[in-house]
């Protein structure tokens, strides 16, 4: 192919590389530099107080990961996160969706009234909801008047990480009921009134057409889902009041990649190695999750 | 098209604006304060006390600003997260010249070099030899001082004086008698005896059998005098069922579980007492010294310095400040309403706290007092020795695993950082 460019299609391109140039910009000094940036600490042993030093480490960093027990319980804490909320936010939004779409009365009201846990900030979320799981709180008033047994969810480390899982499925799985209900509305109704005359139930018609007409928005859903809690940090930052604690039950990968980072000294350079191994986990679970569902790309 | 063209017009000013905000250097802080004429800018950073305290501070610094006409304090109040902003600035080169300190960071910190040594500007009038030696030598290293402690505050009993005379029963003395006293406490949701199940709290405990929680700077709570020493508040907890944490109770801090009457024994701080003044003015309490363990006075004592950032400019005025402020004048100021405890004898002897209902116990502490701070690695020891703590605290596991299992894990991060 001849590569050639004339003179006017060359000033072109650089007139709209001129107006891309604040975009362009801000991309490199805030998004690629900073990974790039990022890559390089993690094959350093960085030193940033006092005298700074960068040591070159080669693996070593990458390494230590692997040994860090702590290392391995954030992400074993991460990965049972992701494996209990994606699914359960993912169904509570499609169920949630298909009663809305369903032609209720009040239908619009009800919008609003799921929509809203999506809109308060997670940081001010997380306080109400720890006033909630407080020992004599809301949470365990309403346990106790119905015989079951209570809990201190916020002290002990066997309920403590489902605490904050039970607050973030009903915090976010409203705003993927919104996608699926923007994608409810492209379902052809001549499809379920065929169904009728073929004498579905609703049982049945929503199996056998919404969801399999929704199989891509779902795919989507999930993968959004799946990098939204894998980046679980603030719920169990406040929760735990920065620690991870009690006993660790709360500590997710990045948390422990602020603990390196900002707590304990001169660990940017192991930080910065977890981060990137987060990001491989994520990008490894997309794939296969992209892999399982077998869907035409839609982002 | 007219009202896009303004729109649009305005909103690159704006942009522009505030590009150009962000560049212009805040010249106040390094100049030296060029509007001023001679006058020398120190900044002091801080993080917030409560109103009282901090108007406290503001009269110290007024005081100082008479005194010394050629200098300007500026003060900065860091909201939260307070090692993490200072730590920030430092590697910026934007920290402020003189800074608060907490002694349990304070090895790692001057370990860096980003401390100031004090050595070279202290003169006799300053009296050294004024401040009591534990807190002073959580600062040093090398035999440098890096710092001078500010204030303090011990452990003490606080209790509550209506539940003691409804069980009838006396202020404890010994850690055995606190058992014994918790369990005639404990009834109708109230626990005897409020714990905090956290190193910062239980460190002198830990090492009350001759056992250390640290050596080497490497972590040693798994030995078995530590083990157990600290076997009993478990037991407390797991078997008479006399104790309670903060949190079991649905509340805030051991304060905060002391003024809302679910724990008839506390062992708190100074601090404790401002608070309780202000949010539970009706309580009944008063304070003794912390029960004795094997016959063994101990308590924790935290403090806090100030530093200079070896990075400052204006070095001999930030000394001026320091030496005003740790010294006796400054010093009698800033303890003057108890909000915190003077680190220098003289000021204690002439504040006289020392014969304070409330407060005279917190002094007696002072002199056999563990200061909590220890070593560069302590925070690591720190997080590992709470995290497996609290699971044997709540019966998960017993205690000598636990601690075990944490000891290697923290001196397993020790061994991977050198």
């Amino acid at each position: 192919m001849n590569r050639k460019y004339s003179k006017r299609s060359l000033k072109e391109a650089g007139q709209g590389y001129f107006f891309m140039s604040p975009t362009i910009f801000v991309l490199l000094i805030f998004i690629l530099g900073p990974i790039f940036y990022a890559i390089f600490l993690s094959f350093n042993n960085v030193r940033l107080l006092g005298e700074t030093s960068f040591d070159f480490v080669g693996l070593a960093n990458y390494e230590r990961v692997f040994d860090d027990r702590r290392a391995g319980i954030a992400l074993w804490n991460t990965f049972k996160y992701v494996m209990i909320v994606v699914p359960s936010q993912t169904i509570l939004a499609i169920v949630l969706a298909a009663t809305l779409n369903a032609g209720m009365k009040g239908e619009k009201f009800f919008r609003i009234i799921y929509f809203l846990p999506t809109l308060t900030s997670s940081a001010v979320l997380t306080l109400i909801f720890m006033w909630m799981y407080n020992r004599e709180g809301l949470v365990n008033f309403g346990l106790e008047k119905i015989g079951l047994p209570t809990y201190d969810f916020i002290g002990d480390p066997n309920v403590a990480l489902t605490a904050i899982m039970v607050m973030n499925i009903w915090a976010t799985a409203p705003f993927f009921m919104v996608i699926y209900l923007a994608a409810l509305q492209d379902i052809p109704d001549s499809l379920y009134e065929a169904a009728e005359l073929d004498g579905a139930g609703p049982i049945r018609k929503f199996w056998s057409i919404t969801v399999p007409h929704l199989k891509p928005i779902t795919s989507f859903v999930i993968i959004m889902g799946v990098i939204g809690t894998f980046q679980l940090f603030d719920q169990s930052y406040i929760f735990s009041g920065g620690s991870g604690g009690p006993d660790n039950s709360t500590l997710t990968v990045v948390l422990l990649i602020y603990q390196y980072a900002f707590k304990s000294m001169d660990t940017m350079g192991y930080a910065a190695a977890i981060a990137f191994v987060l990001a491989i986990v994520i990008l490894v679970s997309t794939l296969i999750q992209r892999k399982l569902s077998n869907e035409e790309n839609l982002y | 098209m007219e009202k896009k063209w303004i729109s649009s017009v305005s909103l690159s000013l704006l942009l522009a604006g505030s590009v150009l905000a962000g560049c212009s250097t805040d010249n106040g802080g390094e100049g030296g304060g060029g509007d001023s004429g001679d006058k020398t800018t120190v900044t002091l950073a801080g993080w917030g006390g409560n109103p009282t305290e901090q108007a406290l501070l503001e009269e110290t610094l007024a005081d100082f600003e008479e005194k010394n006409p050629d200098i300007d304090v500026k003060l900065e109040v860091i909201a939260d997260q307070y090692m993490d902003v200072m730590k920030t600035r430092l590697i910026g080169g934007e920290g402020p010249d003189v800074f608060y300190l907490d002694a349990f960071e304070a090895p790692g910190m001057i370990e860096t070099g980003v401390i100031e040594p004090l050595d070279e500007y202290v003169t006799d009038e300053f009296e050294v030899e004024d401040f009591e030696e534990p807190l002073l030598d959580a600062f040093k290293q090398d035999d440098a001082t890096y710092g001078f402690p500010k204030d303090y505050s011990t452990l003490a009993l606080f209790y509550n004086k209506t539940m003691f005379e409804e069980a009838g029963v006396e202020v404890p003395t010994t850690w055995e008698e606190m058992m014994e006293v918790s369990k005639a406490l404990t009834k109708d949701g109230v626990y005897g005896y409020g714990v905090a199940p956290e190193l910062a709290r239980q460190y002198y405990v830990a090492e009350s059998l001759g056992g250390s929680v640290v050596e080497d700077n490497m972590a040693n709570f798994g030995s078995d005098e530590v083990i157990e020493a600290l076997q009993p508040v478990i037991d407390q907890h797991n078997v008479d069922k006399t104790s309670a944490q903060p949190s079991e109770v649905g509340a805030s801090s051991g304060g905060d579980m002391f003024g809302q009457q679910r724990a008839a024994m506390v062992l708190e701080g100074n601090w404790n007492i401002p608070y309780l003044e202000e949010t539970f003015p009706d309580l009944e309490y008063g304070t003794a010294e912390v029960p004795t363990i094997n016959g063994e006075k101990g308590t924790m004592a935290y403090t806090v310095a100030y530093v200079m950032n070896a990075a400052s400019e204006k070095k001999e005025a930030s000394w001026k400040l320091i030496e005003y402020l740790t010294g006796k004048e400054g010093m009698e100021t800033w303890t003057s309403k108890g909000f915190a405890l003077p680190t220098r004898k003289s000021v204690a002897e002439k504040l006289g706290y020392a014969d304070d209902e409330l407060r005279g116990s917190l002094v007696a502490g002072a002199e056999y007092a563990t200061v909590w701070a220890n070593g560069t690695n302590l925070p690591i020891i720190t997080n590992n020795f709470n995290n497996q703590f609290i699971s044997a605290f709540l019966g998960d596991r017993p205690l000598d695993e636990a601690l075990k299992e944490a000891e290697e894990q923290a001196n397993s991060e020790i061994g991977s950082e050198e």
